[in-house]
């Protein structure tokens, strides 16, 4: 064997952007496993999250709260399993030894594939929520998309690509995907709130969970959604992600340490080396995630809920988000029945107002009754605000609760129109007939006999359906059908007459004629 | 010096997969001959620089693989091909070589020509757009080959380069092993002789993690003389070194 001079050295390429990793991503994104799931994900992503927001009525704040409630769990369950294939991929495909054989530093390879796997997931994400959004803005009457919710999935999305992506690299298996994505899904199912015990008084960190219920309809509506929350969960998830992406640089001496068996090779793995400053940077993205995760860990400690159905974090709040945001009512046209909802609903006005319509023509003129109806908030001082009839003239004050109805949200049994027009025009009678003011607080007491004979009678005269005979006694129904068969001038002048005691309660049933 | 080894010795456990070896190797083509569970794999995986040794002294192309920098100078010029090849199924040839000459750190503008250069070496032009899951076992072996020498490597390692290769191909790989050896180390492990007799300059014959043999083929021949074990001249001599060292 002859022996000659070494061949001189090639040029070395700069640490911090080895050339080429444009186009190594470019063959990690064009062969990447997700184009392959995304047919799936649609589908499911069609069957949850969009079904889902059709059955809400088409309000920014309510629609958007699908991509953090619905869209998520699909999006998180597929980034924890899609990204924990591609961590796990050189250990699945038996190629450790050839890629470690390379100069491109584990970190960057990692990085490279992650960013393929993450890129793909983000884009769905955000075609998905290009959907919601383009479906609401067709249907919406007022405001615009709001990017908090958009920002937090993002975030939560690139947290679990990273958490499957970490044990994809140090679990290398062809079943730690599948268990990665079922992790997820379990732990979205249960819910971070079911499994933390968040209550009232149980402290307030589960908040740091994306996945909420929906909130009131009409939030973001009257008054802004405060960001404490999204910015709160941003911190969180992004540290998780920051301070994960700062273990993969770690991977080679984790590695190391967990397979020392004496205190010379422990020595070996903690011993400063020329590759410091990759490790310095990873020692630093690890504490600034962790510093980040516990930060929002405890500043969600310290949420309290706002006055009008959201959540204040005091260190984050910003008095500004308390203030009411202006908008100018739609109403329908005078002198008839004024209908006059807040813009946000414009879209069910003329169904609102062929509702009331009927319902306010029948008691037109009797003492108290509403010569319109006026939309308000559905939260004052932290709690449910019930209709009533308030003002002079007088006006039926109603929330915005009742529109869920309408498109099947709030019950679950699809959409119910008619339900919904019976449920806004007995709303009505309640208030009138029994003159009570708008409140904040509980639910009122039913009606008495007499009154619920009197409200059932006239929703037959409308030709709307009363409330069930079987719900109702044999007597109320009696005494219902006995009023609803006299003429609608000899209802008005008995009520004109009787409306005081009616409203008192010293009305018999027999005393209806 | 490309390569220059100095009693080096690794163990997994209690087994001693190599005992004291010791190396100095210029250009040319080394064959690395021995029976299963030699330790020939575990060296050539230490000059791959993917294997730290228990201990002893590692240099190659002149610097040392144990610091970080010089490692990753080193792994710029190196190719490697593993005894068990793994592969990305949804690539393509190109775009596999391609992924693993940017993994190597060449430069974005010389990729391409290196490929397309790597792929008509190991003859696999007609199928350099086929996805990596349609080869078989042979013409996923030589898109091994063109992974390892894509960076025109100054110290190449193949550890059973020939295995699935059908005997036209083998003769093509020898000559490509003789060109390649006129620049560069190349170290081909094997346990098939032929190939040592018709491609090595020089030859080394391990057992139980020790090297037992070192010269030419020539030379390893001469030990066969009288050696009844074996149909070839070479692997009498093969047969002859290794009983003479279990012995």
């Amino acid at each position: 064997m002859s022996i000659t001079s070494v061949p001189r050295p090639r040029p070395a390429p700069s640490r911090l952007a080895p050339p080429g990793s444009a186009r190594a991503l470019r063959l990690e994104f064009k062969r990447n496993a997700v184009p392959y799931v995304l047919p799936l994900l649609a589908a499911v992503f069609y069957l949850n999250a969009v079904r889902t927001a059709d059955g809400f009525p088409p309000v920014w704040t309510l629609r958007a709260s699908t991509i953090t409630d619905q869209m998520l769990f699909e999006f998180t369950a597929f980034a924890g399993g899609l990204a924990a294939w591609a961590g796990s991929r050189d250990g699945r495909r038996k190629t450790v030894d050839l890629v470690a054989a390379t100069p491109r530093p584990a970190w960057a390879r990692q990085g490279i594939a992650l960013a393929g796997s993450l890129g793909w997931l983000l884009l769905a994400y955000l075609a998905g929520v290009a959907v919601l959004y383009i479906q609401t803005a067709l249907q919406a009457t007022w405001g615009g998309p709001p990017l908090w919710p958009v920002f937090v999935g993002a975030v939560g999305v690139t947290a679990v690509a990273m958490i499957g992506f970490t044990c994809g690299v140090f679990f290398p298996g062809r079943f730690t995907a599948p268990l990665v994505a079922i992790g997820v899904l379990v732990l979205y199912l249960t819910g971070f709130r079911e499994a933390l015990g968040i209550t009232g008084s149980s402290g307030t960190a589960a908040l740091l969970s994306p996945a909420t219920s929906p909130p009131g309809v009409d939030a973001g509506v009257y008054y802004h959604v405060p960001p404490d929350l999204p910015i709160t969960q941003v911190m969180f998830m992004g540290g998780i992600a920051v301070g994960l992406f700062g273990v993969l640089g770690l991977a080679p001496e984790l590695r190391l340490l967990a397979s020392a068996r004496s205190l010379g090779s422990l020595r070996a793995a903690l011993a400063p080396s020329d590759g410091w400053p990759l490790r310095g940077v990873a020692v630093i993205l690890v504490a600034s995630g962790v510093a980040a995760s516990w930060a929002a860990f405890a500043l969600a400690g310290t949420a309290k809920p706002d006055p009008v159905g959201g959540w204040e974090i005091p260190a984050l709040h910003s008095a500004a988000s308390d203030q009411p945001v202006p908008a100018a009512q739609d109403c329908t046209s005078p002198p008839a029945f004024q209908v006059c909802v807040h813009p946000a609903f414009g879209f069910y006005l003329d169904d609102l107002a062929a509702a009331l319509d009927p319902v306010a023509a029948q008691i037109a003129g009797l003492p108290g009754a509403p010569v319109g109806a006026r939309e308000v908030p559905s939260l004052s001082g932290g709690q449910d605000v019930q209709s009533g009839i308030a003002g002079n003239p007088a006006e039926f004050e109603f929330t915005a609760e009742h529109v869920g109805t309408m498109f099947g949200q709030f019950l679950g049994n699809g959409r119910d129109p008619v339900g919904w027009r019976e449920g806004f025009q007995q709303g009505l009678l309640d208030a009138f007939l029994t003159g009570r003011p708008p409140q904040a607080g509980q639910v009122p007491i039913p009606l008495g006999p007499a009154q619920q004979a009197v409200e059932d009678a006239l929703l037959t005269a409308v030709r709307s359906q009363p409330f069930s005979p079987s719900v109702t006694s044999a007597g109320v129904s009696a005494a219902a059908q006995r009023f609803a068969a006299l003429s609608a001038s000899a209802r008005h002048a008995w009520l004109a007459a009787n409306l005081a005691a009616l409203r008192a309660g010293t009305i018999t049933l027999a005393q209806i004629p | 010096m490309n390569v220059a080894l100095t009693e080096i010795h690794r163990s997994f456990g209690k087994n001693e997969a190599v005992d004291g070896v010791s190396l100095e190797l210029g250009p040319g083509v080394f064959g690395l001959l021995g029976p299963n569970g030699a330790g020939k794999t575990s060296l050539l995986r230490m000059l791959a620089t993917v294997l730290p040794p228990s201990s002893g002294d590692i240099r190659l192309l002149d610097r040392d693989p144990g610091r970080p920098t010089a490692r990753r100078e080193i792994r710029r010029r190196l190719g490697y091909l593993p005894q068990s090849l793994g592969y990305y199924p949804s690539f393509t040839v190109v775009e596999f070589i391609e992924y693993f000459a940017l993994l190597k750190e060449m430069p974005s503008a010389a990729v391409p020509k290196a490929v397309a250069v790597a792929v008509e070496r190991v003859d696999l032009g007609a199928k350099a757009k086929a996805k990596l899951r349609t080869l078989s076992g042979g013409m996923l072996r030589r898109v091994g080959i063109a992974q390892a020498i894509v960076n025109d490597p100054d110290l190449l390692l193949l550890d059973e380069p020939t295995a699935g290769l059908d005997p036209e191909q083998r003769v093509q790989f020898r000559a490509l092993l003789r060109t390649l050896g006129e620049t560069a180390t190349v170290i081909v492990s094997t346990h098939l002789v032929e190939d040592v007799g018709t491609a090595c300059s020089e030859v080394a014959l391990m057992s139980a993690g020790k090297i037992v043999f070192r010269g030419t083929p020539d030379e390893l021949t001469a030990r066969g003389a009288g050696h009844g074990v074996g149909d070839a001249p070479l692997e009498r001599g093969y047969s002859a070194v290794l009983s003479a060292a279990r012995s």
